[in-house]
C-alpha cells in the first residue's frame, strides 16, 4: 500500500516535471536570460581581450571563471524569480486547489517544482558549456579544468538559488506579494551589506557609542545573512575555485546540500501548514 | 478577524524577540572587543607615536630559501615557524609603537634593545620538552650580501666561519694597502716615463722610443662572501607540530609577557617549478608564473625573459605570518615558495611535438637610453663590451614573433646533461584571437536563436 502511494507520488511528481519543464522551454524567458547573460559575458570577455596588448602577457588559469560567474549570477535571478512565483501562480490561479484534489501531495508538487527548475538550469548549463567553449575556439582563452570545476559548483548554487525562490513562494499566497517580498528581502540583503561596507570604511573612533551598536549588530547581521542568502554560497562557491583548494570547495557543496534540504523541508510544511488557496 | 491579529502579534513578538537577542550579542560581542582593544591599548592616530617598553621576540627564521629577520609585538600570541630547520629566536625587550599609516606596530631598536636573559622553555601539551641556551649563530652569504641564497651556522661552526670572513676581510685591506702603495709607484713611473719621452723628443729622437710603459697594478679583489657578526639566540628547530615557549629567568621566574604559541609547520609539496617572468618593456615590474595549471596570455610580439626556480608550496597564512607575524592571510590558500635558481637547463620552446626554439641562460645588462627621455634597452651583457659593469639579470629570453600562429604553445625545461624533460616545468602559453572578440557578441544571439526554433516548431504544430 505504502509502495503503491510513492509510485503515484513519483509519477505525478514526473508529470509536473513535463508540464512545468515544456511550459518553461516554450517560453522566451529562458532564453532572454541566457542571451543577457552572455551578452554581459561576451562584454567582460571583449574588454579583457582589449587589454591583453602587444608586449605584455597575462598570467590566469581560469581567465573564463569570472564571465561565467557574473553569467550564473544573472541566470539565478532569472530563476529565483521563476521560482518565487511557481507556488503563488498555482495558488492564486486556483490550480494548487485542483492538483490537490488529485494524487498530488505537498512534497510531490514542490519536489515536482524544485526538479523541474534543476533540469532548468542543467538546460541553460549546456547551452553555457556550448556559449564558453565557442568562446574558447574563437580567442583561444583556456576551457581549462577548473572551468569545468566552476560549472560542476554552479549546479549546487543553483540548487541553492531555487530552494530560497519556493521558500518564498511557498510563504505568499499572490504572484504580487511574492515579487514584492522576494524584491524587498534581496534589496535588504543589499542594503545591509552596503550599509556595513559604509561603517568599515571608518576607523571605531569616529563612532559614539550607539553608532558602535549598529555598526556591530549590521556585523552580526552580516554573518546570519551570509548564511541565509544564496547569492552568498554563489560568491563563496566561486572564491573556493579561485582558492584552487580542495577542502572549501567540497565543504561549499555540503553547505548548499544542507542549504537545498532545510529550505525545501521547510518549503513543504508551511505548504502543508498555509494551505492551497490564495 | 482575531486569528488575524493574532498572527499579526505572533510575528511582531518573534521579530522584536530577534531584535533583542541580536541587540544582546552585539552588546556582549562588543564588551568582549572593548576589552580586547584595552589589552592592545592601540593608540589612536597623532602625530608623534606613543612609545611603550614591550617584551618582543626578535628572530632570523628559516622562509623557504633562505633566513629572514623580523619581530613578534605583543599584540600577536603565535610564532610560525618551518619543521626540522634551524631558527635563531631571541627575546628583548624594546620600545613599541603603533604606526596608523601601515596600521603595524614597529620597533624602536635603536632607542631600547635590552637582551632578556635566561632560559627559552618549549612545552608540548603541558610538558616542558625542551630547555635552550643561547648559541652563536651566524648567516654565511656564499654569494656575497647581495647574494640570494644564505646558510646558517650555529656554535662553533658559526665562530669559524665568521673567522674565515674576518681573515678573507683582513687579507683584502692589506692587498688594498698594497694597492695604494703599487699605484703611488705607478703614478711615479708614469710621470718617469712622460718625462722620459718628451726629453727624448725635445732632444729630436725620432720613431719608435724603446722605453718600457710602466704596467697599472690590478686592484685586488674584496671577499666574494660575507659572514654576519656573531649573535647570541636560542636555536629552535622542532617537528611539526603545536607547542608553547616561554622564558624562565635566572631565579627561577617566568619572564611576563614571554609566553607564547609556537606554530611549526611543513611545506605541502616539494620539487615544483617555478617561473619569474621578466617582460622586456617593464623590467621591474616581473611576473611570477608558480602554479602548474598557471597559462600565459600574450598577443602580438612579446620578449620575455624566464628565470626559472625550484619551489615549495606553503599555507599561506602560515607562511604570512612567518614573514611577518602582522601580516595576514587564508588558510585555505596555498602558496608557492622559490627556494634556488634552477642552473644547467635550457628552456624549450615547443609546438606541440615540435620544438621551434632551444635557449640558454644568458646575462642581460639593462641600459638607460641617454638624454631626458625615459626610457632603456635591455641588451645581452659581455664583459669586453661592458668592463666595469655587472650584468642586471640573468635568464632565457624567448621572443613571441608576431607572425608564430594564435594558438597554444608549451616551455619546459630540459638537462643539459641528458636533454631530459623536467615535467614540472611544463607551461602553456596561449597566443589569444584579438580580432575575432567582435564575434563574441555574435555568439550570444545563440540561446535567442534556439528559442526562435523552439517557438516556430511550436507554432507549426499548433496550426497543425
Amino acid at each position: 500500500m505504502k509502495e503503491k502511494g510513492i509510485s503515484i507520488s513519483f509519477y505525478s511528481m514526473r508529470v509536473l516535471i513535463k508540464r512545468e519543464l515544456i511550459s518553461s522551454l516554450y517560453g522566451w524567458g529562458v532564453y532572454a536570460a541566457m542571451f543577457i547573460a552572455f551578452l554581459v559575458s561576451s562584454f567582460i570577455l571583449r574588454n579583457f581581450l582589449r587589454g591583453i596588448r602587444e608586449e605584455n602577457i597575462f598570467i590566469s588559469s581560469y581567465p573564463l571563471n569570472f564571465p561565467l560567474f557574473v553569467s550564473v549570477v544573472i541566470i539565478s535571478f532569472y530563476l529565483v524569480v521563476v521560482s518565487a512565483i511557481s507556488i503563488s501562480r498555482e495558488r492564486e490561479q486556483g490550480t494548487l486547489e485542483v492538483l490537490f484534489y488529485g494524487p498530488v501531495s505537498s512534497s510531490s508538487f514542490l519536489l515536482g517544482k524544485y526538479f523541474t527548475d534543476m533540469i532548468l538550469y542543467m538546460i541553460i548549463l549546456g547551452f553555457s558549456a556550448i556559449y564558453f567553449l565557442g568562446v574558447s575556439l574563437l580567442t583561444n582563452l583556456g576551457f581549462t579544468y577548473l572551468l569545468v570545476k566552476a560549472f560542476l559548483l554552479s549546479i549546487f548554487l543553483a540548487s541553492c538559488v531555487i530552494s530560497f525562490g519556493l521558500f518564498i513562494s511557498s510563504l505568499t499566497g499572490r504572484v504580487r506579494s511574492s515579487i514584492i517580498w522576494l524584491v524587498g528581502i534581496l534589496l535588504a540583503f543589499l542594503g545591509l551589506w552596503f550599509l556595513q561596507n559604509m561603517f568599515l570604511t571608518f576607523p571605531p573612533e569616529a563612532f559614539t557609542s550607539w553608532l558602535l551598536y549598529i555598526r556591530k549588530t549590521l556585523f552580526v547581521t552580516q554573518h546570519i545573512i551570509n548564511w541565509v542568502s544564496p547569492f552568498s554560497y554563489l560568491s563563496r562557491g566561486m572564491e573556493s575555485i579561485r582558492i584552487g583548494s580542495v577542502k572549501p570547495f567540497v565543504l561549499n557543496i555540503v553547505y548548499s546540500i544542507i542549504y537545498t534540504v532545510v529550505l525545501l523541508f521547510l518549503s513543504i510544511y508551511i505548504l502543508k501548514a498555509k494551505g492551497v488557496r490564495a | 478577524m482575531i486569528k488575524k491579529r493574532r498572527k499579526i502579534v505572533n510575528l511582531l513578538s518573534i521579530f522584536v524577540l530577534l531584535i533583542l537577542l541580536i541587540f544582546l550579542v552585539t552588546q556582549w560581542g562588543l564588551a568582549q572587543e572593548e576589552k580586547k582593544e584595552e589589552e592592545k591599548k592601540q593608540p589612536t592616530i597623532s602625530l608623534a607615536p606613543v612609545l611603550r617598553e614591550e617584551l618582543v621576540y626578535r628572530w632570523n627564521v628559516f622562509d623557504g630559501k633562505g633566513w629572514s629577520g623580523g619581530f613578534i609585538p605583543q599584540s600577536e600570541d603565535t610564532i610560525y615557524i618551518i619543521a626540522n630547520k634551524d631558527n635563531a629566536i631571541s627575546a628583548r625587550k624594546t620600545l613599541v609603537y603603533f604606526w596608523p599609516i601601515t596600521a603595524r606596530y614597529m620597533a624602536g631598536w635603536k632607542t631600547l634593545n635590552e637582551q632578556v636573559k635566561g632560559t627559552l622553555e618549549i612545552l608540548q601539551d603541558g610538558k616542558v620538552i625542551k630547555k635552550l641556551k643561547k648559541e652563536d649563530n651566524v648567516l654565511y652569504y656564499p654569494e656575497g650580501f647581495w647574494g640570494e641564497k644564505t646558510v646558517f651556522y650555529k656554535g662553533e661552526d658559526a665562530n669559524k666561519q665568521y673567522q674565515k670572513y674576518r681573515k678573507a676581510l683582513d687579507k683584502y685591506y692589506e692587498d688594498l694597502k698594497k694597492y695604494y702603495e703599487a699605484r703611488q709607484e705607478y703614478r711615479k713611473k708614469l710621470d718617469e716615463f712622460f718625462k722620459e719621452v718628451k726629453r727624448r723628443r725635445e732632444a729630436g729622437e725620432k720613431g719608435p722610443l724603446d722605453i718600457e710603459i710602466p704596467k697599472e697594478p690590478e686592484p685586488p679583489k674584496g671577499p666574494d662572501f660575507y659572514v654576519t657578526e656573531p649573535k647570541k639566540d636560542y636555536i629552535v628547530n622542532l617537528p611539526v607540530g603545536k607547542y608553547q615557549i616561554r622564558i624562565r629567568a635566572e631565579d627561577g621566574t617566568i619572564v611576563e609577557g614571554s609566553e607564547k604559541n609556537l606554530f611549526v609547520f611543513t611545506s605541502r609539496r616539494k620539487g615544483g617549478v617555478g617561473y619569474e617572468i621578466i617582460p622586456g618593456n617593464r623590467w621591474t615590474k616581473r611576473e611570477e608564473c608558480n602554479d602548474p595549471a598557471n597559462i600565459i596570455y600574450a598577443a602580438g610580439r612579446n620578449v620575455l625573459y624566464f628565470r626559472p626556480y625550484n619551489q615549495d608550496e606553503y599555507n599561506e597564512l602560515y607562511h604570512n605570518k612567518l614573514m611577518d607575524p602582522q601580516n595576514e592571510g587564508r588558510e585555505e590558500n596555498w602558496k608557492w615558495v622559490h627556494t634556488d635558481p634552477i642552473t644547467d637547463v635550457f628552456l624549450l620552446f615547443y609546438d606541440e611535438d615540435k620544438l621551434l626554439e632551444k635557449v640558454d641562460k644568458k646575462p642581460y645588462i639593462v641600459q638607460q637610453i641617454p638624454g631626458p627621455e625615459l626610457g632603456y634597452n635591455i641588451l645581452e651583457y659581455t664583459k669586453e663590451e661592458f668592463p666595469y659593469k655587472k650584468p642586471t639579470f640573468e635568464g632565457y629570453q624567448l621572443i613571441l614573433s608576431e607572425k608564430l600562429a594564435p594558438h597554444g604553445y608549451q616551455i619546459f625545461l630540459g638537462k643539459k646533461e641528458n636533454n631530459a624533460l623536467i615535467p614540472e616545468s611544463r607551461r602553456e602559453i596561449r597566443l589569444v584571437r584579438k580580432k575575432n572578440a567582435n564575434f563574441l557578441y555574435y555568439l550570444s544571439l545563440f540561446p535567442l536563436v534556439v528559442g526562435g526554433i523552439v517557438f516556430t516548431v511550436r507554432l507549426r504544430k499548433v496550426k497543425k
